[in-house]
């Protein structure tokens, strides 16, 4: 049974950070929001959303803290009463998670609307209008998003925190409380999307009339695309874009990162002797643990350095100036 | 408590310290210009990288640290949670090179040497003119998986000498707390100490910088040590009257 | 008092909007006031009696200290960008406040009731870890960031954090006496310290979001700062939401009305303010193109 609550903590993650990214591209956040920022003061005047909370990592962890906290108070609320007419202790969490991750994506929800206004009202020179439809329109996609994000991560939280219940393992639940589970795996998930996700966000659609295949030079800053399909680009364009790679590459890397977390300690712990009641050899357990995590850095050592040295082949010098 | 486990518990916090800040000092962080290819590194701040290694760190080795109960072994935990990070830095630079390579057609290259020191692979003709270089070259790569283990191992340490119950005998939430403090604390230091963005061991910034990062970690760790001893000697948040 | 004095300045405040005459408060002025009033109220966190809704009070006013500090500082670009600073304040915040609420509960246990002063000890060394962390961030021979009032603005934000991190510890228990917060299952099986991660990004947020959302060329403090007392209002609605199961209705519910009404007031005169100031509001329309 342990090895399947894993199976279904990758699965959530997987789809975790894939909608962490796309929410982080719906309200253009963190790092490419530089150039968004950038735009106006250059003269480029734009429809995108200026959302500039704070890094992707802390701000999805404040929806997930307080997702895990409502969790659990509704779920601290709701099991005395369950144990007391003997139902299963499932009924509490399939209340207590998504109504935590309502109210987290709700107060993130006005946590975005406030920082485009403070951020275009604070470029009055540049003549950088507030159009309401682009604050408005916006409010709700970036909610629904989030709301994914926030329900997987709390779901992940609550698997780990209750392990021993529901693997029938004693010893295998995480020791954290829930809403530090949730800080935990929110800041994480935020600086995956920001690392990866908004690669091909900033190089890849912001700049998408520039050519194909070199970085963006220093002098293209600013110079956003403004223009769409079918007149002005507002930023849920982009997260359709983003969603056919960018979001599943952030996925994938969320999803492997758990996969090999959790599959590593818990083939140490069978290997060190793991039985219903207790862990007989925690020192051997540990050392496997640390062992099989050292293999696979060295194979993605060794992925890298073909990877790097293929591109390289294939792609050849800089061609033109 | 002896003043021998007492001198333990500082000399670890210090270690796990300025641990931490090297760990940042070794990651290839690029900051906002390299979401948009401008330069090399990961796409992202040193405050969210940094933060988001060290939490799943320790998320690693609190679960370690469980198998054992009351007396975690110091040194197993603390490499655990330093593999735990490695392994998050790893596949978050393997994937963005993904995406850098077939989303933007482009060749990870370092912006500040002109040959890859590990590797000899020529950089300055598959970089871009008027750009700092793009993506997550070989030794960056290298630099970003020594900074991972090295600052995973740090943050761990501070919480496995706290938590177990041979040394500070803490509650599991109250080291967690003391652990994060002290280690945002020197690592936000050595941010400032970089100026927000580092191409990782190679980079000449590294070698500038170095001393001046691990002595300012040492200070703060001291001092952020000495206030903990004092809260252990009081007696309010250690083990005798734990739960 | 302490009670009247702030009301009296948020009532103040949405009369004026965004003309708001609060220049009066300056940042030193604000600063030795949020200080005063917080110490005397986490001095006074430590009896039960004191109800959640003036520890509350308490918090947003160290958190807007907090927020004003943070824009000081990070406004000449601190290279790594605004969130590093408020989180490194909390970061010092939570070690600060272990070490307060542990020295405070053990020389209250040793002497008696005036032993709570213990808790300005933990604040004090907090201070000067922040004033040195301040003076190695900014020296010539260490990191020498040439950042004027570096080392005041650390020092500030050292003590805010702590501050905060004992008022809403103290809100959640009752108390901010270690034994309770660490060890007393007010909750089902759970102590106060599980919270510890919410208190911490709330308290965060309230200091780094403000400067981070408003950033630009036409930036205004008032207006910035209306934003810091707004998340200090949710901050107010989500403890009280905890408070409702472990101390009970009266005081969680008068704390939940609290966050309420500071939100909405602070919200609308904080979007009003926006939409006044920006170059134009339109309904939907095109954009200026450049040249052609």
């Amino acid at each position: 049974m342990l090895f399947a609550w894993m199976l279904v903590i990758v699965f959530l993650a997987f789809v975790a950070c894939m909608f962490e990214d796309l929410e982080s591209d719906i309200g253009s956040q963190s790092n490419p929001n530089s150039q968004i920022q950038l735009a106006p003061e250059m003269g480029y005047i734009h429809r995108y959303y200026n959302k500039a909370i704070s890094g992707e990592g802390l701000s999805n962890a404040l929806a997930c803290t307080i997702s895990g906290t409502i969790a659990l108070l509704l779920l601290l609320m709701l099991e005395p009463m369950l144990v007391a007419k003997d139902m299963p202790l499932g009924y509490a969490a399939i209340l207590a998670i998504p109504v935590g991750a309502m109210v987290g994506s709700i107060v993130h929800m006005v946590r975005c609307s406030t920082c485009h206004l403070g951020r275009e009202s604070a470029h009055k020179r540049f003549e950088q209008p507030i159009f309401l439809d682009v604050w408005i329109g916006h409010l709700i996609p970036i909610a629904t998003h989030n709301f994914l994000t926030v329900i997987c991560i709390t779901a992940i939280a609550y698997i780990q925190s209750h392990l021993t219940l529901l693997s029938g393992v004693s010893g295998a639940s995480n020791p954290f409380p829930l809403p530090l589970l949730c800080l935990i795996w929110g800041i994480t998930v935020g600086a995956i999307g920001s690392s990866t996700g908004d690669i091909h966000y900033g190089t890849e659609r912001a700049f998408q009339d520039k050519p194909f295949g070199e970085g963006r030079r220093v002098v293209y800053h600013g110079q956003i695309c403004r223009y769409g399909d079918c007149g002005i680009r507002t930023s849920k364009d982009v997260a359709a874009f983003c969603a056919k790679y960018g979001g599943p590459a952030t996925g994938l890397t969320f999803g492997l990162i758990v996969l090999f977390e959790n599959w590593r300690t818990v083939i140490g712990m069978v290997l060190g002797g793991l039985t219903k009641t207790e862990l007989a050899h925690p020192g051997v357990a540990a050392g496997y643990g640390i062992g099989i995590g050292i293999g696979v850095a060295i194979v993605l050592i060794v992925l890298n350095t073909w990877l790097v040295k293929w591109a390289r082949a294939k792609y050849g010098p800089f061609v033109g100036e | 408590m002896e003043p021998i486990t007492l001198v333990i518990i500082l000399v670890c916090i210090i270690i796990g310290g300025m641990f931490g800040s090297l760990g940042v000092h070794l990651l290839p962080v690029g900051g906002a210009p390299a979401a948009m290819s401008t330069a090399t590194g990961i796409a992202t701040g040193c405050v969210m990288l940094m933060t988001g290694s060290a939490m799943t760190g320790l998320f690693t080795a609190s679960t370690v640290a469980n198998f054992w109960g009351t007396n975690p072994d110091v040194f197993l935990v603390s490499l655990s949670g330093g593999v735990g990070a490695m392994l998050m830095m790893g596949f978050t630079m393997l994937i963005g090179n993904l995406i850098y390579i077939f989303g933007a057609g482009i060749v990870p290259v370092s912006g500040r040497v002109a040959v890859d020191p590990i590797t000899k692979e020529p950089q300055t003709e598959y970089k871009t003119p008027r750009t700092d270089g793009h993506g997550v070259p070989n030794v960056a790569f290298y630099s970003g998986m020594i900074g991972g283990l090295v600052g995973g191992f740090g943050g761990a340490l501070i919480y496995v000498v706290l938590v177990s119950q041979g040394y500070a005998g803490f509650s599991v939430e109250t080291a967690v707390i003391v652990a994060l403090g002290i280690f945002i604390a020197n690592a936000i230091m050595a941010a400032y100490n970089i100026g927000g963005t580092i191409e990782g061991f190679h980079d000449p910034k590294f070698k500038e910088r170095i001393v001046t990062g691990l002595t300012c970690a040492f200070i703060v760790s001291l001092m952020c040590g000495i206030l903990v001893l004092i809260a252990i000697e009081t007696g309010a948040l250690a083990a005798g009257g734990m739960v | 008092m302490a009670e009247e004095e702030t009301k009296g300045e948020e009532e103040k405040k949405p009369k004026e909007e965004f003309k708001l005459s609060f220049d009066y408060f300056n940042e030193t002025r604000l600063g030795i006031l949020a200080l005063i009033v917080g110490v005397i109220i986490t001095i006074a966190a430590y009896s039960p009696s004191l109800p959640a809704l003036v520890k509350g009070i308490g918090v947003m006013l160290v958190i807007l200290w907090g927020a004003d500090s943070v824009r000081k500082t990070a406004r000449y670009g601190l290279g790594t960008g605004v969130p590093s600073i408020g989180v490194l304040a909390v970061g010092f915040g939570l070690v600060g406040a272990m070490t307060g609420m542990a020295i405070g509960s053990a020389v209250y246990d040793m002497i008696g009731p005036a032993g709570i002063l213990g808790i300005l000890i933990g604040i004090g060394l907090m201070a000067v870890i922040g004033y040195v962390s301040g003076i190695l961030a900014n020296g010539d021979k260490f990191i020498n960031m040439k950042i004027p009032g570096l080392e005041r603005g650390m020092m500030e934000l050292a003590v805010a954090g702590t501050l905060a991190i004992i008022l809403e510890c103290s809100i959640i228990g009752g108390t901010w006496d270690a034994d309770t917060i660490l060890r007393q299952p007010v909750l089902g099986t759970v102590p106060p310290v599980a919270f510890v991660a919410l208190m911490f990004i709330m308290a965060g947020f309230g200091m780094l979001q403000p400067l981070n959302s408003c950033l630009g060329a036409d930036e205004r403090r008032g207006r910035t700062l209306l934003m810091a007392i707004e998340i200090g209002g949710i901050n107010c609605i989500i403890l009280g939401l905890i408070t409702v199961m472990t101390l009970g209705a009266v005081q969680g519910a008068s704390l939940i009305v609290l966050g309420a009404i500071v939100w909405v007031v602070f919200y609308r005169a904080y979007v009003k303010a926006c939409l006044e100031e920006s170059y134009e509001v339109v309904g939907t329309g095109m954009i200026k193109t450049l040249g052609g």
